[in-house]
């Protein structure tokens, strides 16, 4: 055999095994991904709900509300999630299950209607399940989402150390403390005992709210007004909420946008798609109060008990 | 297209394919339509730039090549210099000299003289300029035959492993590379994809993660003090070799697939034991180029001698041209004016320092001597670590004022500790470090070859498999695109 058929062969063998390596890396973060189990159990949990579901918590991490506590909900959130995904999956909801939800629990927090959350693509591995990439692709030109779509299904580990990682560290973690689609917020530190909370609340309010600077109108997000359409359309209710930020997030998030002009647009445009919905604003509900959070701009357990204890309030409040 | 992106693993191995299986005839020009295409997925507009550089340096050196006297050939050398090195300055220089100009206005109370440019910079200019100039050059001197086949002499300016960030080749080794056919060579190939596995290495995995804490050092100075500030610019500094020496690995391997030998950019820079030996092993084809047509152009005698202070200011001004090239900005010539300033001083205090190695007894302990060599030079290197980036002087400033200040100490090493992906980065310099010197000096490669195939197969698909699961996939671009 010739000394280059021989290296061919080599480097096809090659190939082969580096091929076979990958399936089996793709396949083991497909199955233990902390997150992806965590979302998948939400899946299975929500297909046994009542059609008749009062509320439906929808969108990021931000939006840690206690179904158990609002009674007769589910908590669909999911980490870094975008409007993007979350239009599409509440599309899912309701065209290809019989979940009718009355009302829907959504954050319209600062970093929601960031270009950061926009430019986000995580998780494909778990949201090929519900996006469109041949849709995306073709709406914004941009073949990049094909690419996302490749790497959620066959490279979905690559890139993604931290949470493999992280799935190493919560391989036994008990699946079944997730209830209604809710899971706790972390606890395993509080922001009260960080020594540089200045510092880290400037680094988080800048890493995801410096996209901001130089625009003028700054929350018209095309997935967020589908979303109101998609409430309107369905006669669901929108409950907006404004989760409670920490001080030093919120001293340095006010130097990069003006927050109540930011508010007052986000009111104003949802005016516009939707007759039937309503503003909580607990943005300052934790002032002075680090303890309640577990980072700069996440609550902690102890946090989130009183924020959905308080929604629960207002909205009997409301009924009242 | 980038060396790091999905498209470039595609076009590489259609290119290559295709190389070898039309004729050699051909081969010329599908390279250079191949380069051509690589080039233009940038911007259109900027094939233009490429082309004139390409076409008047082609052109000149053609006519310098039918005429036998060198003072005929001047105008021919002018032409290209003022032409190729013109657009140079027009689209990277332009806005610094006017800003310079509209300054020295305002101070002599003139307000503001000119309009302000701020043009989108060319890619790889930096690099082809110097490559058709160096061309010319060596044509001038009667070094180098003109290349007759304008499509070849494009191919050499444009060849796409060479053209967005060097390394800046000279005509006469790379041009007769492409007069000659290439026949497929299992050890070149392999040889090429093992340096392009490590130059992914280098870049995916240990740049591109230094980068987050670098960035964030570089982008707000006023946050950092003492540790975080000397680490961020220690890192700086690995995390431009990573991705420099990364780029060049991966630049070196793709022309290896297709049996070419470009110039090597790098001999393991932190080894050295003097900024000139630094300097000889950082960037190699853009110190030699201006080694060549520059250091050595500039006039060293002084009535009719050949004296040290002369060569110490050519040295100078040869390294503010190093630091010049980098980019418009002030930071950036105080960084070369710095590397020029240390080199000087080494050189006035050579015969101080062999006396007090002499009197220390360091001399006796060459070990010893080579390792303080090593540590000052690095500390040397990296002290100018403060300027060298686009960012105001003032922030170099600060950066200067903040690093000795200790007061945030004890929060600051707890953070860092905390921040894992630093640590993984330290380590992975460590190992980088370990590995090419392994390789240079250790016979790495001849011991790896020898090894079982299982050995060989295991190492390069966990080479593969921690690109892939360690790697940083934020699409950065390579650190010198932007020069």
């Amino acid at each position: 055999m010739s000394a280059n058929k021989t290296f061919f062969l080599k480097l096809a063998l090659l190939l082969i095994l580096a091929l076979i390596l990958n399936e089996a890396l793709n396949l083991a973060y497909d199955r233990w991904m902390y997150y992806f189990r965590l979302a998948r159990n939400q899946d299975e949990q929500f297909a046994t709900v009542p059609d008749t579901l009062k509320y439906l918590m929808l969108g990021n991490s931000h939006n840690r509300v206690n179904p158990e506590i609002l009674g007769n909900g589910f908590c669909y959130i999911t980490p870094k999630e975008s409007y993007r995904q979350t239009w599409y999956k509440l599309k899912y909801i309701l065209t290809k299950t019989t979940k009718r939800p009355a009302n829907v629990l959504l954050s319209i927090d600062p970093v929601n209607f960031g270009p950061k959350a926009e430019t986000d693509r995580s998780f494909d591995g778990y949201w090929r399940k519900y996006l469109d990439y041949g849709e995306l692709a073709m709406e914004h030109h941009d073949p990049g989402y094909l690419l996302n779509w490749v790497s959620g299904t066959f490279f979905s580990y690559v890139g993604n150390y931290k949470y493999s990682f992280m799935s190493l560290l919560f391989f036994n973690a008990d699946m079944k403390k997730i209830k209604y689609g809710y899971f706790p917020a972390r606890n395993y530190k509080n922001f009260a005992r960080e020594p540089n909370r200045d510092q880290l609340g400037y680094f988080v309010a800048s890493a995801y709210l410096a996209g901001y600077v130089g625009r003028s109108v700054i929350c018209e997000n095309e997935y967020y007004r589908r979303i109101l359409a998609l409430c309107r359309q369905y006669r669901i209710h929108l409950i907006l909420l404004r989760m409670p930020l920490t001080d030093e997030y919120l001293k340095y998030a006010r130097k990069i946008v003006n927050l109540d002009k930011l508010d007052r647009q986000i009111v104003e445009f949802t005016g516009r798609y939707s007759t039937d919905f309503e503003v909580f604003d607990f943005r300052n509900e934790f002032h002075g109060r680090p303890d309640y959070f577990f980072n700069a701009d996440h609550i902690n357990p102890a946090g989130a008990a009183i924020i959905s204890n308080k929604i629960k309030d207002e909205i009997e409040r409301k009924k009242r | 297209m980038l060396f790091n992106s999905i498209g470039y693993l595609f076009f590489l191995p259609a290119t290559v394919l295709f190389y070898y299986l039309i004729p050699f005839r051909w081969r010329w020009a599908l390279l250079l339509a191949a380069s051509y295409f690589f080039y233009l997925l940038w911007r259109v507009e900027f094939v233009l730039v490429l082309m004139t550089a390409t076409a008047v340096s082609w052109f000149a050196a053609r006519q310098m090549g039918r005429l036998p006297d060198k003072r005929q050939r001047v105008k021919y050398l002018v032409s290209v210099i003022v032409v190729n090195l013109g657009m140079l300055v027009f689209f990277k220089y332009l806005g610094f000299f006017t800003a310079v100009v509209n300054q020295l206005a305002g101070i002599a109370g003139k307000g503001t003289m000119l309009p302000l440019y701020s043009l989108l910079v060319p890619v790889g200019i930096s690099f082809y300029t110097f490559q058709t100039i160096g061309y010319t050059l060596d044509v001038y001197r009667g070094i180098l035959k003109p290349e007759k086949n304008i499509g070849i002499y494009a191919l050499f300016v444009s060849f796409f492993p060479l053209v967005l960030a060097g390394p800046i080749e000279r005509g006469r080794r790379l041009l007769p590379q492409f007069q000659v056919e290439h026949k497929f060579d299992p050890l070149l190939f392999s040889s090429g994809l093992r340096l392009i596995l490590w130059g992914l290495f280098k870049k995916i995995v240990i740049a591109d993660r230094l980068s987050i804490f670098v960035q964030a050092i570089y982008s707000e100075p006023g946050y950092f003090h003492g540790v975080e500030t000397g680490l961020g610019i220690v890192l700086m500094l690995m995390q431009v070799y990573a991705d420099f020496s990364g780029y060049t690995d991966i630049a070196i391997g793709s022309a290896r697939l297709m049996g070419f030998r470009l110039s090597p950019n790098f001999n393991r820079p932190f080894s050295a034991r003097s900024v000139a030996d630094f300097w000889s092993r950082w960037h190699i084809s853009l110190t030699t180029w201006l080694r060549d047509y520059v250091y050595f152009s500039l006039p060293a005698k002084f009535h009719g001698k050949v004296v040290k202070w002369r060569l110490n200011i050519n040295l100078l001004l040869t390294f503010v041209l190093v630091g010049f090239w980098h980019g418009p900005y002030w930071n950036f010539i105080i960084f070369g004016l710095l590397q020029g300033t240390y080199m000087v001083l080494a050189n006035i205090s050579r015969p101080l320092m062999t006396g007090f190695n002499h009197i220390s007894g360091l001399e006796k302990s060459p070990s010893l001597l080579k390792w303080l060599n090593i540590a000052a030079t690095f500390l040397l290197i990296s002290s100018s670590g403060f300027f060298f980036g686009q960012h105001a002087l003032g922030d170099s400033w600060l950066m200067i004022r903040n690093l000795s200040d200790f007061s945030h100490t004890g929060t600051a090493v707890m953070e860092l500790i905390k921040n894992v992906d630093l640590l993984a980065g330290i380590a992975l310099i460590v190992f980088m470090l370990w590995f090419e010197y392994q390789v240079a000096e250790r016979s790495f490669a001849s011991k790896f070859m020898g090894k079982h195939i299982v050995i060989r197969f295991a190492a390069y698909l966990l080479m593969v498999m921690f690109i892939l699961a360690m790697g940083v996939f934020s699409s950065q671009k390579f650190f010198y695109f932007q020069f």
